[in-house]
């Protein structure tokens, strides 16, 4: 193979701009295949490594009661893992979300609120009014009750 | 202190996205303040919404002036509005109506929450007008998330239902690695060029004489490229495709095939023609491969489908590979590459509404997606079962129907550049449109050859709005296929605003 891509180039050694153009396709798409091969070849090491290194739970006959802790190293957890969350706490995160966005956008408009003028008055009415309606859609969906 | 100078907005070019927005908040405040029994005023809602913002895409058109927003004459502009993305916003708002005349029905009766469907649909409609206008790294990226996000959830609309579940999780989980690796990309050709500004990017990119091109470049440009190559279902990245269509509800399937679609092939256009026109040498052979390997694989898979949603997949899969097609010479075709894959997206959008329009409505019967549940179909609904002839032999590209012109427009692009790969492309999509041809023809079969599966032959009630649907796509269809000057018209006439300011 490598001797056929010499030949390629010998034969067109006196014309600049064939030689340049074939070999630069040849050596810009080997950088994708290196690149690639890479990423094949990290993530097969990182796993490769722990799997060579790790004590295994249950082969050749070492059965490791630690293995099936839910945290390995940590807390030892006491009770059953089925237990019941409150599901509004969720709702009132992604709540929590949609102001700080809000926030995020404002405090920089506000530290300079005089250069922009009447521009940026308008344009963060325009923003804060268009995030009120998921206010008004939290209001109106009763998800803002605490039942 | 930095003087700040606010940007000159043209309110006549933003108009579109505008309309579709003031109507986003309309469907949020109708959805707040109606019971929650009665939602049948959002589709309503959003349909005209649609229609309305189509006005200004047409005077726009007519005016024809080239409008450029947030930029200079010299550096190019981050937001053009031109013929190339006036023609694609009146695609993504056309085939945005006729998905939600679709879904009418489709939402309304069955388990659904019919009020956040539309607008999520309108959402993710507005990214893809975004995208249609957008020549920046940045507001690429922002419109790509804007139609995406609202889609993944639409694909898990279907309430307690494991596959759509799966269709979620999967279109999800491969639509956020795709971006991943795309804004990878993005990073590096901000690294190496400086500028987010794809006119900028194509002014630096082209400093690098040919042959001297650093291999980081093409490492960008290919990751780029590749991000959207999910988008678009192209093979090796179109996995996730066949399982998402089953699982999705109907009208949602026929929108991501349609539309998001469409929405990835834009941002490639833009990409490929503005800020990577130089790059030939790397492109041309990315897409050959992509373009060859998509059509191959996606219609020799879809020969062996059951299931009518999935060979709509694998079909789509397909037609994604013919409309790669002219990208791998488009250093030697330029714009007529360019017109070829808007006319090819403009009647797929036509054909492939239409089929999944017949699908749906054979389905409000037979409750099924199985390929046999169509025998029978010319007896008791005669005139859907010629329509579903009428879509399938246009895809297959047919002479007298729509899909032949599109397919004539990619011979065109692929054969007038005259260079090996063109040639060799262009036997490669002859190929593949005989091997198509059978398993269009296959469902033909089923519907006028077998006898109906359980022997019941009443007739099916096609709602209204299902009625326009097939109405609206099956004229498009044969409109273009009769008169073909008609698409050509448009697409001739489509130059990308490239030229501007650079």
């Amino acid at each position: 193979m490598l001797a056929q891509v010499s030949d390629v180039v010998d034969a067109c050694a006196g014309q600049a701009e064939c030689v340049t153009s074939y070999s630069d396709f040849l050596r810009s798409w080997l950088t994708v295949g290196i690149f690639v091969a890479l990423g094949f070849v990290m993530a097969g090491a990182m796993l490769g490594i722990a799997m060579v290194l790790r004590p295994s739970s249950n082969r050749r006959g070492r059965f490791q009661e630690q293995k099936f802790i839910t945290y390995e190293s940590g807390v030892d957890p006491v009770g059953w893992s089925w237990t019941q969350t409150q599901v509004r706490y969720y709702i009132f995160a992604l709540l929590f979300v949609l102001f700080d966005v809000e926030a995020v956008f404002i405090f920089p408009w506000a530290t300079r609120l005089e250069i922009y003028d009447l521009f940026g008055l308008i344009e963060m009415l325009i923003f804060i009014a268009i995030l009120a309606l998921g206010l008004v859609y939290a209001v109106r969906k009763k998800v803002l009750q605490w039942l | 202190m930095l003087a700040f100078v606010a940007p000159s907005i043209d309110y006549h070019a933003f108009a579109p996205e505008l309309i579709v927005v003031a109507i986003l908040a309309i469907l949020v405040l109708v959805d707040c303040f109606t019971s929650d029994y009665d939602k049948s005023s959002q589709s309503s809602v959003a349909g005209f919404g649609l229609l309305l913002a189509l006005i200004p895409v047409v005077t726009l058109a007519m005016d024809g002036t080239v409008r450029g927003m947030f930029g200079s004459p010299e550096s190019g502009y981050a937001y053009v509005v031109d013929t190339y993305s006036l023609i694609l916003k009146a695609l993504f708002l056309v085939s945005g109506y006729v998905v939600v005349l679709l879904s009418q029905t489709y939402i309304a009766e069955g388990d659904y929450w019919e009020g956040e469907y539309y607008q999520l649909l309108l959402a993710s409609i507005l990214g893809m007008m975004v995208m249609a206008s957008a020549r920046d790294l940045v507001s690429i990226f922002v419109a790509l998330e804007l139609l995406s996000i609202p889609a993944y959830m639409l694909a898990a609309w279907r309430k307690r239902d494991l596959k759509s579940d799966e269709a979620g999780i999967k279109y999800y989980l491969m639509g956020v690695f795709a971006s991943a690796v795309m804004l990878y990309g993005m990073s590096l050709i901000y690294g190496i060029t400086g500028s987010t500004l794809l006119t900028e990017v194509a002014a630096n990119l082209r400093q690098f004489p040919a042959g001297q091109v650093p291999p980081i470049v093409v490492l960008a440009v290919v990751f780029v490229l590749v991000g959207f190559g999910f988008k678009v279902s192209a093979v090796p990245f179109h996995t996730w495709a066949p399982d998402t269509y089953e699982g999705a509800p109907t009208p949602v399937t026929a929108f991501l095939a349609v539309a998001s679609k469409a929405a990835g092939f834009v941002a490639l256009m833009t990409l490929v023609f503005v800020a990577f026109p130089g790059n030939t040498s790397t492109i041309e052979p990315l897409m050959f491969a992509l373009s060859a390997a998509t059509m191959t694989v996606g219609n020799l898979i879809a020969l062996r489908q059951t299931n009518i949603v999935r060979l709509l997949a694998y079909s789509g899969v397909a037609q994604a590979g013919y409309m790669l097609a002219p990208l791998a010479v488009y250093g030697v075709s330029g714009t007529v590459g360019l017109q070829a894959i808007i006319a090819y997206l403009l009647i797929y959008a036509a054909m492939n509404l239409g089929a999944f329009a017949v699908v749906i409505t054979a389905a409000r019967k037979t409750r099924s997606g199985e390929i046999s549940s169509f025998g029978g179909l010319i007896q008791y609904a005669p005139s859907l079962a010629v329509l579903m002839c009428l879509f399938l032999f246009s895809l297959a590209g047919i002479p007298p129907l729509g899909g032949w012109f599109a397919k004539f427009a990619v011979f065109r692009a692929l054969v007038g550049a005259e260079t090996g790969w063109g040639y060799a492309l262009a036997v490669l999509v002859g190929i593949n449109s005989v091997i198509a041809l059978f398993y269009y023809a296959r469902v033909a079969k089923t519907m006028v050859m077998d006898p109906a599966p359980d022997g019941d032959l009443s007739p099916v009630r096609v709602p209204f709005s299902l009625r326009a649907a097939l109405v609206i796509t099956a004229m498009v269809t044969v409109a273009v296929g009769v008169l073909p000057g008609l698409v050509g018209h448009f697409t001739d006439s489509v130059t990308i605003g490239a030229a501007l300011g650079s």
